[in-house]
């Protein structure tokens, strides 16, 4: 009996020692010697981290990865419940709606990031053409570091909603409308049947939802790097970018392992965080 | 949506749940960055090579038909007695670099390939290279060395020996739209003073005098100012190959771009122009000028003889000159037989010409005799970079006569990105930009020394 039921573990524990246990130890090895995509390289201790920590664009990068990441989860998730909810009214064609909005998620990314390159990029583009016309000038949003990191933030949350709104759909799906009725009877009004009500009632969903998108912005190299390659000038360099220039383009295996490393550390950190508010739900 | 809620609904422990988000997290990037991890095919799929077979890894540098054209060159190779034959292996452009990196390091990768730029100077630090002297000497011994364009062997010889043998070049040469200089009522420029007149004249007609990008993944702004760098006797490195970045010339270089940027003359948003946003520029005719590869009309679509190679420009100092990258073929060490892998080199060097004979390439050949071919001449632009562009063009690692694995890291990496988009933002001050490009190639030669 025993050994049956070891011979149904053993499967799965080696499943995890292939995809997960040996890549992280290989990583981590990688992570403290000075290789290349050719060779392993010499130890070098905690060099590629200390290196990491004490250089500016670790630190640019990590801002510009914070304010993406912010934007991108809160954005996506305020835009995705906000039409979660205006889905639940009896709209018309409310399928459609659905399906369209469903779209920016559905697109592969390099369709979308070409089609959003030709509505920026030039100054003869459709968008800085619609600002020209409305007399706000033509604004260079991918040449201009600070519009090209709005420009990728918005695109981000414009990717990520229809998942948040989805999230959010079957969240709110859960809530029992009898709830509502005995708010409504109790006199209370939208506001407060959205903050006393639905939010604490989508928590454990959102909160959910929150971690994954966290996981996704951070994690995010297509997004960035197809709109702008993280520029210009570094201005939308994020951790996964600089971590991939690293290892790719300046054939530096250890720092980009390095990099990737402490982006994990933070976003555990950060789940935590998270995680601890979904068991306080939870118990509530 | 079932399959949502139950996502929202599932009950996780803490630890289970650490666990997947660690792995979810760094396996993806970890998986590939590991040497073996990224094969892509690579090794094994050595075209069915068998044993004492020299795999040959090449990849697609013409038009569609030009695997084709390789693999037919391939199975016509008829190897001396004891000697190995040879098999053909397509390698995507894709990510060829890590599906090389990974063969080789897991000891399946090619006897002989082909490659671009600096792929043999980084293989070779590595001692993965089968220095091709030997082969040379054949060359020599045989006339075809003396069929070579001057400078292309030397482009890639190194202090341990020769590297690889010249494949076919990728120069950067000054193309301009005649229709456009004639409405703008100027003269194909020939010196700076001129060409800044001429870009000057462009722009009031509405079009960009300069036109050129630096947006994700496009390095021709960067291989612009280099090549204005070296027209003006500038350079990255001085002869001894140390990076001397912060000299006059190339001052006076990235003045002449800030200029360039304050008159219009280059697009303010070719910062983040990708190569789509430029060739959508000149196929608008949006574009009067610009330094960009051979080839260049066709891929503008010319078909009315409207966009052509212009001469070098003359700099302010009296020099000229451009960029230019020798593609070449290159030995494994990895190797049944190194005697096979030279055989196979010497007669694969002899009979490449086939491919512009059969018109699947219109790279740049480095031989008089593919040059002279009249499936060549029929381009008369490409004609005219061979005759008056390779001539004074020098490599990467100009002032330097040699170059060294560290130059790939330089051409494509996050400094020279850095360089071009702070340059052809036109706000820079070039001694700072200069000083600060040196500062970060110097780092990269010290980490790979």
């Amino acid at each position: 009996m025993n050994l049956t039921l070891v011979l149904f573990v053993v499967p799965s524990v080696l499943l995890l020692i292939l995809l997960n246990a040996y890549p992280l130890a290989f990583g981590l090895n990688q992570s403290v010697r000075d290789g290349s995509l050719l060779d392993d390289g010499q130890f070098v201790g905690l060099a590629n981290y200390t290196n990491a920590l004490t250089s500016t664009a670790f630190w640019e990068a990590a801002r510009f990865t914070l304010i993406f990441t912010v934007v991108g989860v809160f954005g996506s998730w305020i835009v995705g419940l906000g039409l979660a909810l205006l889905l639940r009214t009896r709209t018309p064609a409310r399928g459609l709606f659905k399906v369209l909005l469903l779209l920016p998620w559905v697109v592969p990314i390099v369709v979308s990031s070409t089609a959003w390159n030709w509505l920026v990029a030039t100054p003869s583009s459709p968008v800085p053409q619609l600002f020209e016309a409305l007399g706000w000038g033509t604004p260079l949003f991918l040449a201009d570091p600070t519009l090209a990191a709005i420009t990728v933030c918005i695109f981000k949350v414009w990717v990520s909603f229809p998942f948040m709104m989805m999230m959010s759909a079957s969240a709110l799906a859960s809530v029992d409308p009898v709830v509502y009725e005995a708010a409504r009877m109790d006199g209370a009004s939208p506001r407060q049947q959205f903050t006393q009500i639905t939010l604490p009632l989508v928590a454990r969903s959102t909160y959910i939802s929150w971690i994954l998108m966290t996981i996704f912005c951070v994690n995010d190299f297509p997004t960035i790097y197809l709109l702008t390659g993280g520029g210009p000038v570094n201005a939308t360099t994020s951790l996964v970018v600089l971590a991939y220039r690293s290892v790719f383009q300046n054939f530096e295996t250890g720092s980009g392992v390095a990099i990737a490393f402490l982006m994990t550390a933070v976003l555990v950190a950060v789940s935590v965080v998270l995680y601890r508010q979904i068991r306080k739900v939870d118990t509530a | 949506m079932n399959s949502i809620e139950s996502v929202s609904r599932l009950q996780m422990s803490r630890r289970g749940f650490l666990g997947a988000l660690g792995a979810a997290a760094a396996i993806p990037l970890l998986a590939a960055c590991s040497p073996g991890g990224a094969a892509g095919g690579g090794g094994g799929a050595g075209g069915g090579g068998g044993a004492g077979t020299i795999k040959f890894w090449d990849m697609p540098w013409g038009q569609a038909n030009y695997s084709r054209a390789g693999k037919d060159l391939i199975a016509s190779y008829t190897p001396a007695a004891g000697l190995g034959a040879a098999s053909y292996q397509s390698i995507q452009w894709n990510n060829y670099y890590q599906t090389f990196s990974s063969a080789i390091a897991s000891n399946t990768g090619p006897a002989v390939s082909s490659g671009s730029g600096f792929q043999a100077f980084q293989f070779a630090e590595a001692g993965k290279i089968a220095y091709a002297d030997r082969v040379v000497d054949a060359l020599k011994k045989s006339g075809s060395y003396d069929d070579f364009l001057p400078g292309v062997f030397d482009a890639l010889r190194t202090g341990q020996g020769q590297v690889a043998i010249p494949w076919q070049m990728d120069l950067r040469v000054l193309w301009y739209r005649k229709s456009l200089l004639e409405k703008a009522g100027v003269d194909v420029p020939t010196d700076w003073a001129s060409f800044l007149s001429a870009g000057k004249a462009l722009k009031k007609i509405g079009v960009v005098g300069f036109a050129t990008g630096a947006g994700s993944g496009f390095n021709l702004g960067g291989h612009a100012i280099v090549s204005m760098m070296i027209n003006n006797g500038g350079g990255m490195f001085d002869p001894e190959g140390n990076p001397d970045l912060v000299t006059d010339r190339n001052i006076e270089t990235l003045e002449f771009f800030n200029e360039m940027v304050s008159e219009g003359i280059i697009d303010p948003a070719a910062v983040s122009y990708t190569s789509e946003n430029l060739l959508t520029q000149w196929k608008d005719r949006k574009a009067g000028m610009g330094i960009n590869t051979p080839g260049w009309n066709a891929s503008v679509g010319d078909t009315e003889n409207d966009v052509l190679v212009g001469e070098p420009l003359v700099s302010p100092n009296g020099t000229k000159g451009s960029l230019y990258y020798v593609n070449n073929l290159m030995m494994y060490t990895a190797t049944p037989n190194q005697e096979a892998s030279e055989a196979f080199l010497e007669w694969y060097v002899d009979n490449m010409k086939t491919y512009w004979q059969q018109k699947v390439i219109t790279a740049i050949p480095v031989r008089h005799s593919i040059a002279d071919l009249p499936e060549f001449q029929e381009n008369a632009q490409n004609v005219k970079i061979v005759d008056v562009w390779q001539p004074i063009s020098q490599t990467y690692s100009a002032r330097s006569t040699s170059s060294f694995g560290a130059l790939a890291a330089v051409d494509g990496g996050q400094g020279m990105q850095t360089f071009s988009q702070t340059v052809l933002a036109g706000k820079s001050n070039p001694k700072q930009t200069l000083t600060t490009f040196q500062a970060a190639i110097e780092s990269l030669m010290k980490k790979k020394s």
